[in-house]
Parts: C-alpha cells; structure tokens; sequence
C-alpha cells in the first residue's frame, strides 16, 4: 500500500516536474541543511533547560516563549523543504534504509513532544522556576536530544543508499 | 604562490587515503560535522537573537553569551577537527571548488565577527554600545554563518 502511493506521487506531472528541474534539488537540499541548523541548534537549548544542563536561570516558560516562534518558522522551512524533496523523488527515498528510520526517530520527537505537551507541561508552574526540572521532564530533554542527533545523522546517511543491513536488502524494495 | 601542490600533498597522504578507501570513516565523520553544526548554530543563534532583541530577552546579554560560550568554542572545534578528514580525503575537489573557498573565507571572516567582534559587543550590557551596534552584529553573525552553510551545501553539490 506504501509502495502504490510513493509509486502513485512519483507518477504525478508536478512530482515529474521538480525531479527534472535543473536546480531545484540543489536549492530544496541547502534550505533543507540551513533550516535544519536553525530547529536543531534552538531545540537543542530547549532541551538542555528541561534537562538541566543550559540556561537554567531563565524560567521554563521564558524558554519557551522566547524560543519557539523561532522553531516554529524554521519547521516550517525544514518541514516544507523536506516533504518536497520526498515529493520530487519519492522511489528514491521509498527503497532508502536510512530515510525511514528517520522517519522513525522523527515519529519518537513527536511522541515525546506530545507526551510533554500533554502531561509533563500542565504542571510548569510548580517547577518554572527550579534550575533542575523534575524527572519526567529531565527525561522528555534526553530523549529529545538524542533522537535530534539521531536524525540529523540518519538525515546524513541517506546519502549512502547502499550502506544498509544485510537484511534490508533481502526485503527487496528496490 | 599557488597552493595547488599543497592540496596535491594532503590528498597522497597515507591519512587521505585511508578515508577515502575505508566504507564507514568517512560517513561517521559528516554525522558528527553535521551534529556540531546544530550546536553550533544553536550557541550562536541564542546570542545573535538577543543581539537583535528577540528570544531569550528576559536575561541579560552577557549571562546568556557567557553561558553559550563554552559550547560556541567545542562545536568550532569538533567542526574543524571532522572537517579535516573530509577535506584532506577529497582535497583536489575542494582546491578547484569556487564554492570552497567562498566557504573559507567566510569561516574566516565569521570566527573574526563571532570571537572577536561579537564576543566584546555581547560582554556588556544592552545599552553600552547603542541600539544599532549590536543589532548590525548580529545579523552580520547570521549572515556570515548562513553563508558559510550554503557553501558547504554546495560544494557537495555543484563541484
């Protein structure tokens, strides 16, 4: 079913269009990389406040606040540039080891960020203030911080298709 | 004088050539050029912000700089020390890149606006240096830093 809709974009005139245009991958990859220092270098100082490892006289809150309009319009850049990279070439990215585990440590940050959104957050009040947040959301930084790292790593790697498990090839989706 | 022999040598050493014959070290070392590249940015645009009066404006300027210091500094130096490899193992590339050295000389002018430049601006108060100085800083640090982004982009494009 994944494979007919990769196959069903990849067959789209406007799909065809972006993967023949002379510059378009090159402009989309380098928006892509600038946008991505932007939403990885902020969150990063996020989660090292949750964490307790930067900024930990500002109040949570003022993190917050001062930082995520910030993350938000560079997701968005990051977000748009990379679905239209995948748009523009999606049989190349639908066979890609590296590509979907990516997309597997981006589905973990989501989680994680509702998790805290949802829980962790209702209770900022209590601990705005605190230098060292309470575990919970010690544990919310973490986890962040290290599925980044793992994203912009496995982002890298997508480059080298062919370095993958034995076992990933045997699935043949090539 | 032409550097060209210069970047011929690094390419023949015994170092190059082991990047570029070995599968994994090479890869490894964009990962972890990439990962200092969002400290970097992170450490750099936390201060450049506030330079310009936007993000963390409830603390003060020389806290915040002085705080993302130490991270400025081990993520330029991680940067260089992956850079390295990558450079040396594809040398010539880069010496016939216009792109390389648009890289380099905006590293150049950069680490000059970032550690000298920006560094004194951000050490006092907001207001000791009027409300322009520090804003045209900042954004010359943004600039500088995006520059060098799309050269590096663009080197592994285009060259």
């Amino acid at each position: 079913m994944l494979r007919s809709l990769f196959e069903f974009v990849d067959a789209l005139p406007s799909s065809v269009a972006w993967r023949e245009s002379l510059n378009a991958y090159v402009y989309l990859l380098t928006a892509h990389v600038v946008s991505m220092g932007v939403v990885a270098g902020i969150i990063s100082y996020w989660d090292m406040r949750l964490a307790g490892m930067a900024l930990k006289w500002i109040p949570v809150s003022k993190v917050q606040s001062g930082l995520f309009p910030w993350l938000y319009g560079g997701t968005a850049v990051n977000a748009g540039t990379g679905l239209l990279m995948v748009y523009s070439q999606p049989m190349r990215y639908y066979p890609n080891f590296w590509f979907w585990l990516k997309m597997g440590m981006l589905l973990v940050l989501v989680a994680n960020a509702a998790y805290f959104h949802l829980s962790i957050e209702k209770t900022v009040e209590k601990w705005d203030n605190d230098p060292v947040a309470p575990l919970k959301a010690r544990v919310a930084g973490y986890v962040s911080l290290a599925f980044w790292a793992g994203v912009i790593a496995t982002g890298r790697m997508t480059a080298y298709s062919g370095l993958v498990p034995q076992w990933w090839i045997d699935l043949g989706l090539g | 004088m032409s550097l060209q022999p210069f970047f011929q040598w690094m390419q023949t050493q015994p170092f190059a050539a082991f990047f570029l014959e070995s599968i994994w070290p090479t890869p490894i070392v964009q990962c972890i050029h990439l990962i200092s590249v969002a400290v970097f940015a992170g450490a750099l645009l936390i201060v450049d912000l506030r330079l310009l009066g936007r993000g963390l404006t409830s603390s003060s300027i020389p806290k915040l700089a002085s705080a993302a210091q130490p991270w400025l500094v081990w993520s330029f130096v991680a940067l260089i020390v992956s850079g390295i490899p990558q450079m040396m193992s594809t040398a010539l590339k880069e010496y016939y890149s216009p792109f390389f050295w648009w890289k380099m000389e905006m590293v150049f002018l950069g680490a000059i606006v970032t550690f000298v430049v920006r560094k004194r601006i951000a050490s006092k108060e907001e207001g000791h240096f009027g409300p322009v100085w520090p804003k045209v800083v900042g954004m010359t640090s943004i600039a500088l830093w995006t520059s060098v982004t799309i050269g590096a982009r663009l080197i592994g494009l285009l060259s």
